[in-house]
C-alpha cells in the first residue's frame, strides 16, 4: 500500500510529495467552494419522484406560483393612511418590474386590461355561440345589457352600448371577478376583522432564486419605508409573509446557525484537544484532517449537486466532531514507539485497519442518506462520506509526515484514562440491569408502534411558529386559496393544456350552477384554446344576417338597431381576427394572470392551475366525481398528498435504513469472520438504538424520517466503539491511553451532535437529538457488554458465554 | 328676582331645544319603527331614465327580506333574474347560471345593498357607516335621503331617496352621476294595517 521504510520517520521526498498532493486537493476544494452558491430551498426536504399528483404538488411548491407569492399587510393607523400606504407600495412594486402580479384591490389601472378584453371579446366570451346571434338570442342579450343601465354599473356599460350591445365584455369581466375576495374599503383591500390593508404579489423571479427573492423583498420594504415616511407615530406597520419570505429568512437563519455551530464546535473541540494534549502543535495537527474533510466534503457536494444547501453546512459541525476522532486516535496511538520516528508505522499496522473499518461502516450509514429520496439528505450523505474519507486519508498519509510519533503531551489524559478505566471496570457489572432496561425500552417502543412515528413534513420546516401564524392570518384575510385543493390540467403542448382546462371548466361550471362551488379561476378566461376561439368566431354571422336579425331583435326596445352600426362592424372584424396566443398576452396587462395560472412543466409539456373558491356547499368528493373521466385533469388535495408523500417516504426510509444497517453488519461480519465477535459488536449497537428510541418515546417526542436517519448514524458511528472493544479483547488488554483516546473521540462526537441537537433548525436538531445520546450509549454499552478489557489488571480468565 | 328670571329663561331654552324632538322625526326613531319588522314581501315596479335611450326602461318583480341580513330582488319582467344577498354573499342568477360574489369586495354593490338592507332592518349604524343620512317628514310620511361615503360608490351614485309610511318602505329613488335616474315603487303584499305606524306590518322594498 505504501512504501513503508525500515524505520524512522518518512523520507523527505515522500514528505514533500504527500504535502504537495494534500495542499493541491485542499486548494482545489477551496476554489470549488469559492464559486459555490449556498441555497436554502425548503423543498430540498421534499422527496422527489412521487406519483403524478404528488409531482404536480412538488412542482407547484418548488417553482409554481405558490413559491413566488408574497402576502403583505399594513396594520394600524387610519383607514386613509392604510389605503394610502397600500396604494403607494403597490405602485412602487408595479413600477419595479420585479413582480408579475400586484393586487391590493386598487382597480384604478385596470383600464388597459379592460381595453384588451373589449378588443378580443368575441374570442374570449363564453357567451359567443350560434344561438346568441339569432333574433331571439340578440333580443335577450340586449335586454340583459339594458338591465344594467340605470344602476351603479350603468356608467361603465353605457359607452360600450353601441359596439357591444350583447354585453360580451361585461361577461368576460364578470368571470374575472373572483368569487371570494377581500373586503374593499377606501379603494383597497382590507381585512374583515382587523385594521389591516392587504396586498398579494407574485415575484417575477423563480421561487428557488433566493438572491432575486431577497432583492424583491428588500424592494417591498424600501417602498413601504418611502410610503410610510412622515406619517408620524400611528403609521401602519408592514407585515410580510409568504414562501419567498420564509425561504430567504430560512437561508439567513441557516447560514447564521451554520457559522454559529461551526464556531462553537471548533472552540469546544479545541478546548477538549488542549485538555487532552496540552500542546498547541497537537491541536493544529488534529485540525488538519478536520479542515480537509470540511473542504473536500463541501466541494464534493458543490460538484455533485451544483449548489450547497445551508443545512449541509449546519451539519458540517458534526463532521468536525467525527473527523477529529481520526486525528485523536492517531496522535495517541502512534505514541510510545520503541524507536523514535516509527510510531506511525506501528499505528498503520495495528490500528489503521480498525479505523478503516470504522470509516467503512460510517460510509455505509451515510450511503443510505445518499440514496434516500430527499435531495437535502442526499447532500448530507455525500458531504459526510467525502468528508470522512478525505479526513481519514489525510490522517493516514499527512499526519505521519507531520507527527511521526503522535503527540507528546499528556495533558489531562491521565485523569480521562482513570475515569475510562473505572467505567470499563464498573460497567460490565451493570450488564444485566442495562439489558433489562433495553428489553423494557423495546417493549415500550413496540407498544407505542406507529404512534411514535407521528411527525409530519411540517416538523422539518425551519419556519418559526410565529411566522407561520402571521402567514395563516394574512392568508385568511386575503382568502387566498391556501392550496387546500387544487385542480391541475396537463397537456403535451400549450393548446392541449388549454383544451383540457376548458373541459375541466365546463364541468366546474355545472358545480357552480348547482351551488356546490362558489367559483374558480382558470387561465382560459383570458386565453382560450385556439379551438374554442375559432369555434366562437365561426358562430359570428356575416354583416347582412346580423343586420336583419338586429332589426327584428330591437323591435319595441329603447335601443334602435340604427345605432348599432359599430356593433355590426366589430363583429365583422372579429370574424377575421387572428386567435389570441400566449405570447400576445405576455407583455400586456393580463400577462401576470397567464404567468400565475399556466406554466411549462420541468419534464416537458404544459400545465394550468385552476384555483378553486370552494364556498359553503363544497364537497371534495363531488368535485372529484365531476372531474372523473378527464385523465389530463387532476384534483390535488395538498394536505392529503403531502401526508401521503410523507408516509410513503417514511416507509421507504425504513427500508433504506434497514439496508444501511444490514450493510454495516455484513461489512463487520466480513471483517470479523466470527459469528460470536459479530454478535458481540452488534449487541451494544442494538441496545443503544433501542434505548435511544425508548428515551424518545418516554419524552413523548414525535419521531420522523430524520430521527430514523439518526438511528442509522448511531449504528454507523457506534460501530467504531464496539470495534475498538472487540480489538481490545483480541489483543487481550487495553492500555489507558487507548481507552482515553476512545473516550475523547466519543466526547467530540457527542458534543458535535449535541450542538446540533439544540439548534433551532428542526432538520438538524432531530438528527442531533438521536445521535448525541445514541453515540454516548453506544460507547457505554460497548464497555458494558465487553469483557476482559479492563486496563492494568492483565488478562483475566475468560468466561464462556 | 334675578334667580326667578334665570329659571324661566332656562326652562324656555330647554323647551325650545326639546320642541323639535317632539315634533320632528329623526333617524333613530325611523330606525325604531323599521326594526320592528323582521321579514316581509312586496312587489315592485321600476322605471329607469337613461340618457341616450328612447324611452324609459321598465322592470317589475318582487322583493323579499328577512332579518337580519337576507334580501332577495327577483325581477320577473322583462327577463327573469334574481339577486340574492345572504350575509356577505351575493348570488346573481340568470337562466340556469349562478354567480357568487363577496359583497364587501365590491363597494358599489355593498352600498346599494346596505341602503336597502339597512333601511329594512332599521340598522341605523350601518346606514350611517356608508351614507350621510337625512330624515325629513313625519312618521306617517317620511323621507330618508342618503349620500354615499365610499369613494367608489360615490363615483357612480349621487344620492338615494327612500320614502315610506310608518314601518313600511314604499319607494326608492336613485340618482346617478351623469344624470341617469331610477325610480322604484314598492307595494307591500299585505295591506298596511290601520294601526299607527309602529305596529303596522312593514313591507320590504
Amino acid at each position: 500500500m505504501s512504501l513503508a521504510q525500515a524505520g524512522g520517520p518518512p523520507g523527505w521526498s515522500r514528505r514533500i510529495v504527500v504535502l504537495l498532493a494534500w495542499l493541491l486537493v485542499v486548494a482545489l476544494g477551496a476554489v470549488v467552494i469559492a464559486r459555490t452558491q449556498i441555497g436554502a430551498d425548503l423543498s430540498a426536504f421534499l422527496p422527489k419522484s412521487p406519483d403524478l399528483r404528488q409531482r404536480v404538488l412538488i412542482e407547484q411548491l418548488q417553482s409554481g406560483v405558490a413559491s413566488r407569492t408574497l402576502m403583505l399587510g399594513f396594520e394600524g393607523g387610519s383607514v386613509e393612511q392604510r389605503a394610502e400606504v397600500s396604494r403607494a407600495v403597490g405602485k412602487a412594486m408595479r413600477e419595479s418590474k420585479l413582480f408579475d402580479l400586484v393586487q391590493n384591490g386598487d382597480v384604478s389601472d385596470w383600464s388597459e386590461a379592460g381595453t384588451w378584453v373589449f378588443e378580443h371579446r368575441y374570442q374570449l366570451s363564453s357567451g359567443v355561440m350560434p344561438g346568441q346571434f339569432t333574433a331571439e338570442g340578440l333580443r335577450d342579450a340586449i335586454i340583459d345589457t339594458l338591465s344594467m343601465l340605470g344602476t351603479p354599473a350603468g356608467n361603465a356599460i353605457k359607452p360600450l352600448l353601441d359596439r357591444d350591445p350583447t354585453g360580451e365584455t361585461q361577461r368576460v369581466a364578470m368571470e374575472l371577478v373572483p368569487a371570494s375576495a377581500p373586503r374593499s374599503e377606501g379603494g383597497v383591500w382590507m381585512s374583515r376583522d382587523a385594521p389591516r390593508a392587504l396586498m398579494i404579489a407574485t415575484t417575477r423571479a423563480a421561487g428557488g432564486d433566493l438572491d432575486a427573492q431577497a432583492v424583491a423583498i428588500a424592494r417591498v420594504q424600501a417602498a413601504y419605508e418611502a410610503a410610510a415616511h412622515g406619517m408620524g407615530e400611528a403609521v401602519p406597520k408592514l407585515l410580510l409573509s409568504g414562501p419567498p419570505v420564509f425561504s430567504v429568512m430560512s437561508r439567513e437563519k441557516i447560514k447564521t446557525e451554520a457559522i454559529h455551530l461551526a464556531v462553537v464546535g471548533g472552540i469546544v473541540m479545541s478546548v477538549l484537544l488542549l485538555l487532552a494534549f496540552a500542546s498547541p502543535r497537537a491541536l493544529v495537527i488534529a485540525f488538519l484532517p478536520v479542515a480537509t474533510g470540511v473542504v473536500v466534503g463541501t466541494a464534493s457536494v458543490s460538484l455533485v449537486f451544483g449548489s450547497v444547501h445551508g443545512l449541509t453546512l449546519g451539519f458540517g459541525s458534526t463532521l468536525i466532531g467525527e473527523t477529529v476522532d481520526y486525528a485523536i486516535y492517531y496522535l495517541i496511538q502512534a505514541r510510545g514507539a520503541a524507536v523514535a520516528g516509527t510510531g506511525w508505522q506501528r499505528w498503520r499496522e495495528v490500528h489503521w485497519p480498525t479505523v478503516r473499518l470504522g470509516l467503512l461502516t460510517s460510509v455505509c450509514g451515510f450511503a443510505a442518506l445518499v440514496f434516500s429520496g430527499f435531495p437535502g439528505l442526499a447532500q448530507l450523505g455525500v458531504f459526510s462520506i467525502a468528508g470522512l474519507v478525505s479526513a481519514a486519508l489525510a490522517t493516514r498519509y499527512v499526519l505521519p509526515v507531520l507527527a511521526p510519533d503522535g503527540a507528546t503531551g499528556m495533558g489531562m489524559r491521565r485523569h480521562m484514562a482513570r475515569l475510562a478505566g473505572l467505567l470499563v471496570r464498573g460497567l460490565p457489572r451493570l450488564r444485566w440491569p442495562l439489558a433489562a432496561l433495553g428489553v423494557a425500552a423495546l417493549a415500550l417502543v413496540l407498544w407505542q408502534g406507529g404512534h411514535l412515528w407521528r411527525a409530519d413534513l411540517s416538523a422539518m420546516s425551519p419556519v418559526p411558529r410565529s411566522a407561520q401564524q402571521l402567514d395563516e392570518m394574512l392568508r385568511k384575510d386575503i382568502g387566498a386559496s391556501d392550496g387546500g385543493v387544487l385542480v391541475v390540467a396537463f397537456g403535451d403542448d400549450e393548446q392541449a393544456a388549454l383544451r383540457h382546462t376548458e373541459a375541466a371548466a365546463a364541468r366546474l361550471d355545472a358545480l357552480v350552477d348547482k351551488g356546490e362551488l362558489s367559483g374558480y379561476e382558470a387561465v382560459t378566461r383570458v386565453l382560450p384554446s385556439v379551438a374554442a376561439q375559432t369555434a366562437r368566431q365561426a358562430s359570428l354571422p356575416d354583416a347582412d344576417t346580423l343586420r336583419a336579425n338586429l332589426a327584428e331583435a330591437t323591435k319595441g326596445l329603447p335601443l334602435p338597431a340604427s345605432r348599432l352600426g359599430p356593433f355590426v362592424a366589430d363583429v365583422e372584424a372579429a370574424r377575421k381576427q387572428a386567435p389570441v396566443q400566449r405570447a400576445d398576452l405576455m407583455g400586456g396587462p393580463l400577462g401576470s394572470v397567464v404567468n400565475t395560472l399556466m406554466y411549462e412543466r420541468p419534464g416537458g409539456g404544459w400545465s394550468t392551475l385552476v384555483v378553486l373558491h370552494p364556498g359553503p356547499g363544497f364537497e371534495q368528493g363531488r368535485l372529484e366525481e365531476a372531474l372523473a373521466g378527464l385523465p389530463e385533469v387532476q384534483v390535488v388535495d395538498v394536505g392529503r398528498e403531502l401526508g401521503g408523500l410523507y408516509q410513503r417516504y417514511l416507509h421507504e426510509a425504513f427500508v433504506q435504513v434497514l439496508l444501511g444497517a444490514l450493510a454495516v453488519v455484513v461489512l463487520l461480519g466480513v471483517y470479523l469472520r466470527s459469528w460470536r465477535r459479530l454478535l458481540a459488536v452488534c449487541q451494544p449497537l442494538l441496545f443503544a438504538v433501542v434505548l435511544t428510541l425508548g428515551g424518545m418515546a418516554l419524552a413523548q417526542a414525535a419521531l420522523g424520517i430524520l430521527h430514523l436517519v439518526g438511528l442509522l448514524l448511531i449504528v454507523a458511528v457506534g460501530s467504531n466503539y464496539a470495534l475498538f472493544f472487540d480489538q481490545l479483547r483480541t489483543t487481550g488488554r487495553a492500555d489507558e491511553d487507548t481507552l482515553a483516546s476512545l473516550m475523547l473521540a466519543n466526547l467530540t462526537t457527542v458534543v458535535s451532535f449535541g450542538l446540533i441537537a439544540i439548534s433551532d433548525i428542526p432538520a438538524l436538531s432531530s438528527i442531533g437529538r438521536v445521535v448525541a445520546p445514541g453515540a454516548l450509549l453506544a460507547l457505554l454499552l460497548s464497555a458494558a457488554f465487553a469483557r476482559n478489557v479492563a486496563p492494568g489488571k492483565g488478562p483475566s480468565p475468560q468466561r464462556p458465554r | 328676582m334675578r334667580l326667578d328670571l334665570l329659571c324661566r329663561v332656562v326652562v324656555l331654552a330647554v323647551a325650545f331645544c326639546a320642541a323639535p324632538a317632539w315634533a320632528a322625526f329623526d333617524l333613530p326613531e325611523l330606525m325604531g319603527l323599521l326594526s320592528k319588522q323582521k321579514s316581509g314581501e312586496a312587489r315592485f315596479t321600476e322605471q329607469r331614465f337613461v340618457h341616450g335611450l328612447e324611452g324609459p326602461l321598465d322592470a317589475s318583480g318582487t322583493l323579499s327580506f328577512e332579518a337580519p341580513d337576507k334580501l332577495v330582488r327577483r325581477t320577473l319582467s322583462p327577463r327573469i333574474e334574481t339577486m340574492a344577498v345572504d350575509g356577505n354573499t351575493l348570488t346573481l342568477s340568470r337562466g340556469n347560471r349562478n354567480r357568487t360574489l363577496a359583497l364587501d369586495s365590491m363597494p358599489e354593490l355593498l352600498g346599494l345593498v346596505e341602503a336597502m338592507r339597512g333601511t329594512l332592518t332599521g340598522d341605523g349604524t350601518t346606514l350611517q357607516r356608508y351614507f350621510k343620512s337625512t330624515v325629513t317628514g313625519v312618521a306617517n310620511q317620511w323621507t330618508l335621503d342618503l349620500v354615499p361615503n365610499d369613494s367608489r360608490l360615490a363615483a357612480q351614485v349621487r344620492s338615494m331617496r327612500i320614502t315610506g309610511r310608518g314601518g313600511e318602505v314604499l319607494g326608492l329613488e336613485m340618482e346617478f352621476v351623469g344624470g341617469d335616474r331610477s325610480v322604484m315603487n314598492i307595494s307591500p303584499n299585505s295591506p298596511p294595517s290601520a294601526v299607527p305606524a309602529g305596529a303596522s306590518r312593514r313591507a320590504t322594498p
